[in-house]
């Protein structure tokens, strides 16, 4: 089953997908409207979203891409709420910048407390998976607490979605095909079999430093293939069996509108 | 979590906005990995598991292999609490965007190293006191004037004035507003003093400002 959250005639709903494409409400609405349409404003799936947990350089090849040892235990970074946005929505280039780019993640949504998790128990946690663009301004870079939040935190930075696919339904999260197109090229394929540290292994980790809540989401990194993109690309990102994730970059100005 | 936080969704905290300190660290900050001193604000988060009150016990961090961590330390900050949402706003402004004033504790393992994120010292469950309340805006006239300190025990340890920070809490509002979107409720904690307080288990620990409160917290572990 998938889950997510949309806004249809003004309404703010919370949705499951059956295998089918069939939509019902938490309510027990049926709702007859194509998952394509585009009555349907996609928000971010997660309803009450917590501490983001991402991870830098945990593919071997994107390492070697920007020149760094494949790290020996995880790089995470965190990020809140702010950077959230939905499938089909904006986020934005900065202006006078020379670098940005989209990174494709699997992410697991965490969907259970937990502290000191075994990696055997760690899937218990996760309840389900879902697909990021978990966008880099390169140019914004600084050796301190590098990705620093400049880089990575800025409103818009993290679209997510369309939906989260439970659990039992991905069998192996790690051997799953993963592809970036920027107006339709290819620019990303790769597969998360290459993931150097993989969801069980971070739950794992991160769990002996803190407690982990339900609304928690890990971020897991992106292979070899970043481009730089630009105001009117439109950027998916695609997992397979989970989702694909569409975004059109809009400029500074174009985003921020009247408080531009 | 806590019921009880004073915090709303966010608890951004300022590094190295010790002028004293970055002085004092500015030729490890000339070399590798740093290369350069930072030119933007250091900023990092506290996150939701580590939020807690006025009069909690902090836990004592484990290390990976369960044991009890050799070493703690304690920073205090005044607490900036936003009152209304905050987006690129000017310095010259920033101040009409805050609701109120709080002490925020950062409690942490020792910080070594600015390179990378610090989640193994940073994001210790129940590691940021915040409190005991938010005092109206109104009746602090300006920021840079009050002056944070530390006792631990009953001893003085720390004494850091805020007119020695890098960037005025104005600045830090305008400069953050310009990469997040802030919302009524979030805080950021300015700045603190650049040599943490070492603390031990059972310690009870005193984070003051004149005006703003006293936080009042135990270390676990004794």
């Amino acid at each position: 089953m998938r889950h997510a959250r949309i806004i249809l005639d003004g309404r703010e709903l919370d949705i499951t997908i059956d295998a089918n494409d069939r939509i019902t409400t938490s309510a027990g609405e049926a709702l007859d409207v194509a998952l394509d349409s585009d009555q349907i404003t996609w928000l971010p799936p997660v309803k009450a979203p917590g501490t983001i947990f991402a991870l830098g350089i945990n593919y071997a090849d994107h390492a070697t891409e920007l020149a760094f040892e494949p790290p020996k235990e995880p790089l995470v970074f965190i990020k809140h709420a702010n950077t959230l946005t939905g499938h089909k929505q904006v986020s934005y280039r900065p202006d006078n910048i020379d670098y940005q780019h989209y990174e494709c993640e699997l992410v697991a949504v965490i969907g259970k407390t937990g502290k000191n998790i075994k990696r055997e128990d760690a899937l218990d946690y996760v309840a389900g998976y879902t697909v990021c663009n978990d966008f880099a301004i390169r140019d914004y870079l600084e050796n301190y607490y590098r990705p620093n939040l400049r880089v990575k935190s800025r409103d818009s930075l993290l679209p997510m979605g369309p939906w989260i696919v439970d659990t039992a339904d991905i069998p192996n999260a790690n051997a799953l095909k993963l592809t970036t197109t920027v107006n339709g090229k290819v620019t990303q394929d790769g597969s998360t079999k290459d993931m150097i540290f993989d969801v069980p292994f971070v739950i794992e980790y991160l769990s002996k430093i803190m407690t982990l809540n339900p609304g928690d989401m890990i971020c897991t990194g992106t292979p070899h293939g970043i481009v730089d993109c630009q105001p009117g690309d439109t950027i998916v990102c695609s997992i397979e069996d989970v989702c694909s994730l569409e975004t059109r970059m809009v400029s500074e100005q174009e985003y921020y509108g009247d408080k531009y | 979590m806590t019921a009880k936080t004073l915090v709303n969704s966010k608890l951004v905290c300022v590094a190295l906005n010790d002028k004293a300190q970055l002085a004092a660290l500015e030729g490890t900050f000339n070399e590798a990995p740093y290369k350069k001193p930072p030119t933007q604000p250091v900023l990092y988060y506290k996150p939701r598991n580590t939020w807690s009150t006025e009069g909690a016990v902090v836990e004592w961090a484990k290390d990976f292999d369960g044991n009890d961590v050799a070493e703690m330390a304690v920073g205090a900050s005044l607490g900036v609490v936003i009152g209304k949402e905050t987006c690129r706003v000017s310095a010259e402004e920033a101040l009409d965007y805050v609701g109120g004033y709080t002490i925020v504790a950062d409690y942490s393992l020792p910080e070594q190293s600015y390179y990378r994120p610090d989640i193994k010292g940073k994001c210790l469950d129940t590691s940021a006191p915040v409190g005991p309340e938010i005092v109206a805006a109104d009746k602090v006239a300006t920021p840079e004037a009050l002056t944070v300190t530390i006792s631990v025990n009953g001893e003085q340890k720390s004494v850091f004035e805020l007119a020695n920070m890098e960037r005025s809490v104005a600045e830090l509002i305008s400069i953050i507003s310009r990469i997040m979107t802030l919302q009524p409720g979030e805080i950021i904690a300015v700045g603190f003093a650049g040599d943490r307080v070492a603390v031990n288990k059972g310690d009870k620990v005193e984070a003051s400002i004149e005006g703003v409160g006293t936080l009042n917290n135990t270390l676990g572990g004794a």
